[in-house]
């Protein structure tokens, strides 16, 4: 959203209490995996806000940035991570208040640590890795249209990620360089939280739910190889905060009409 | 140990050893652990056109790329995060995550898409420095590079002019400037008294924004009011980039910390200017806010011509008009 956009729909937000009827609104099963579902289902649920989540095939396109999911709240339509954030903090519901500044100027370079290593991983192994693509994203991603159109949306979206992969330097990368990276950036976080229950001690935050989204798709994701999942798992600290957060937040508040998280495989 | 290792490199100006953020890291990094690097500039040969800078040469192997050089150094002994905690060395690839995400799209835009700055200030310097004929083109490559790294990092679906992505990098930018002032608050470097490969980074990074002399830059506004920062780049200058010969060991002994007293006075200096930055950034949104409230509840100033209806709006401002 424009930044004027965002001024505006913060100024509207404070005026309104956060609604029963919120909806998460993401695409039909068995689409392209959506890594920030369990991180905005963790949010909401860490801000004890009630949402239920609808399925829908048309979702990328209801969405008004064309990232899924979104959440449709009273009548706003806000999709991602940080714009929701903000939403939900001129609602008066905040994680991270209690931090002073140089702890949030710590979580926002934690925030973007995972956006830059993460994320990025995760993108160029299910786009640029060979075997991946053609056995697990292209289909996947092309499942919901019919032909012609499945297989020329998968190549252009394949194009459009190995054209960002060039831009910022990854595509000389090979697989094993990239699962280094990814190994390294979970020994950050690992060190990071040490023996603590949460990144910042007693109270979870938004980073927590941002490393619990990722980690949990890396864990419950099929790829061709188990090396992503398994580098994740030698990690005992970071295995044992998301079965934490799996275990606090997704398997106590199951309220009847939701979709619970634990339908999907989980990481016992 | 002491294999001869060459950097090539560009070449300095603005009091700095290279204007070349990249270059500039692996520089600040080679007088921090004392590795004795010889910088051969790339001005004025044809090896700009073949190599990509900054890269290390040493005994028949290349490595480019900042991160990798300075793996490479630490892989020959020459480590500055020596003394760093486990917790420190995440902190710091945390940090170089958020230079690299925040503040590199915005320094790219300031030297090379802002049309202003360009023509006065890189493309004078970079064509200066290219043998003929490369001078027509290698500037215009790099420039061509870093807009299309903007757009296609952070040009993303409703931002479709660069005008609004213009905005949305500087605002990012600002804040990553702040961040980083907060983190260093008084102390002379980000990790005590000692400098690390995180104070390499930030270096590189804003050493060349705050020494070239930028017609105009927001940013650079923005990054002089934050005394510590500035500080900062001096210092290392001052005690690292001194001795005349490029490459040999630094005459640097540690400072002794600065007096408690004048300490608690600079915590109080800086903690002032730190508050008004961050409402000088939150004002920035709260000012378009204002203006949209303004237009929607001021009939008077409404130009002569059927009213246009306003969109109904969830629940209507209680802002009695002026």
């Amino acid at each position: 959203m424009s930044l004027a956009a965002e001024a505006f729909v913060s100024q509207i937000a404070a005026a309104e209490p956060w609604p029963e009827n919120a909806a998460l609104f993401q695409p039909l099963k068995g689409e392209e995996v959506t890594i920030l579902l369990p991180t905005l289902q963790a949010y909401l649920r860490m801000c004890n806000l009630p949402v239920q989540v609808c399925c829908r095939a048309n979702a990328e396109h209801m969405s008004p940035s064309g990232k899924v999911p979104f959440i449709h709240v009273g009548n706003q339509v806000v999709s991602e991570l940080g714009p929701i954030v903000q939403f939900t903090k001129a609602k008066g519901h905040s994680l991270s208040d209690g931090l002073d500044d140089v702890q949030r100027a710590e979580m926002k370079a934690y925030m973007e640590l995972v956006n830059n290593m993460l994320l990025t991983a995760e993108l160029y192994i299910q786009w640029c890795d060979e075997a991946t693509a053609a056995q697990i994203t292209r289909p996947r991603y092309s499942s919901p249209y019919p032909w012609p159109l499945n297989h020329i949306l998968a190549y252009q979206k394949q194009w459009e990620v190995r054209r960002k992969m060039s831009a910022i330097g990854w595509a000389g990368k090979s697989l094993e360089q990239v699962y280094e990276d990814v190994s390294q950036c979970c020994q950050a976080l690992s060190q990071r939280l040490g023996t603590q229950q949460y990144f910042f001690n007693k109270q979870p935050t938004e980073l927590d739910a941002l490393v619990f989204g990722h980690l949990f798709t890396i864990l419950t994701t099929q790829l061709t190889s188990d090396e992503l999942s398994d580098k994740i798992k030698s990690y005992s600290n970071l295995l044992s905060f998301c079965r934490r957060i799996e275990h606090n937040y997704f398997q106590e508040h199951e309220r009847p009409g939701l979709d619970p998280l634990s339908i999907r495989p989980s990481l016992m | 140990m002491a294999a001869p290792m060459d950097l090539s490199c560009w070449g300095g100006d603005w009091g700095l050893p290279s204007v070349h953020p990249e270059s500039l890291i692996v520089l600040a990094y080679a007088k921090f652990s004392g590795a004795k690097l010889t910088a051969q500039p790339v001005d004025r040969t044809w090896r700009m056109l073949t190599e990509t800078v900054p890269t290390l040469h040493c005994q028949g192997s290349t490595v480019t790329e900042p991160a990798q050089i300075l793996n490479f150094l630490r892989k020959q002994r020459y480590n500055a995060d020596y003394e760093l905690s486990a917790r420190q060395g995440a902190d710091t690839m945390a940090y170089m995550a958020l230079l690299e995400e925040k503040l590199r799209p915005a320094l790219l835009h300031a030297f090379w898409v802002d049309a202003e700055n360009y023509a006065n200030v890189t493309k004078p310097w970079f064509s200066s420095r290219c043998p003929f004929p490369l001078n027509f083109f290698v500037p215009g490559r790099q420039a061509s590079t870093a807009l299309s790294l903007i757009l296609l990092t952070k040009g993303e679906s409703p931002l479709n002019s660069i005008a609004e992505v213009e905005a949305k990098i500087y605002k990012e930018a600002k804040e990553c400037l702040n961040l980083l002032s907060y983190r260093l608050g008084s102390s002379l470097f980000f990790f005590g008294n000692t400098a690390a490969s995180l104070d390499a980074f930030v270096f590189g990074y804003i050493a060349p924004l705050l020494k070239a002399n930028l017609p105009s830059s927001q940013l650079q506004q923005h990054l002089k009011q934050l005394t510590n920062l500035c500080h900062f780049c001096d210092t290392i200058l001052k005690t690292y980039f001194d001795v005349n010969a490029p490459g040999c060991l630094p005459v640097f002994s540690p400072s002794s910390p600065p007096s408690p007293g004048s300490l608690s006075i600079r915590q109080d200096a800086v903690d002032a200017n730190l508050q008004k930055l961050t409402q000088l950034v939150n004002k920035e949104s709260n000012l378009i806010e204002k203006m949209d409230d303004n237009l929607r509840s001021s009939p008077q100033h409404r130009p002569r011509g059927p009213p246009s209806k306003p969109s109904s709006l969830p629940s209507e401002k209680n802002s009695t008009p002026a």
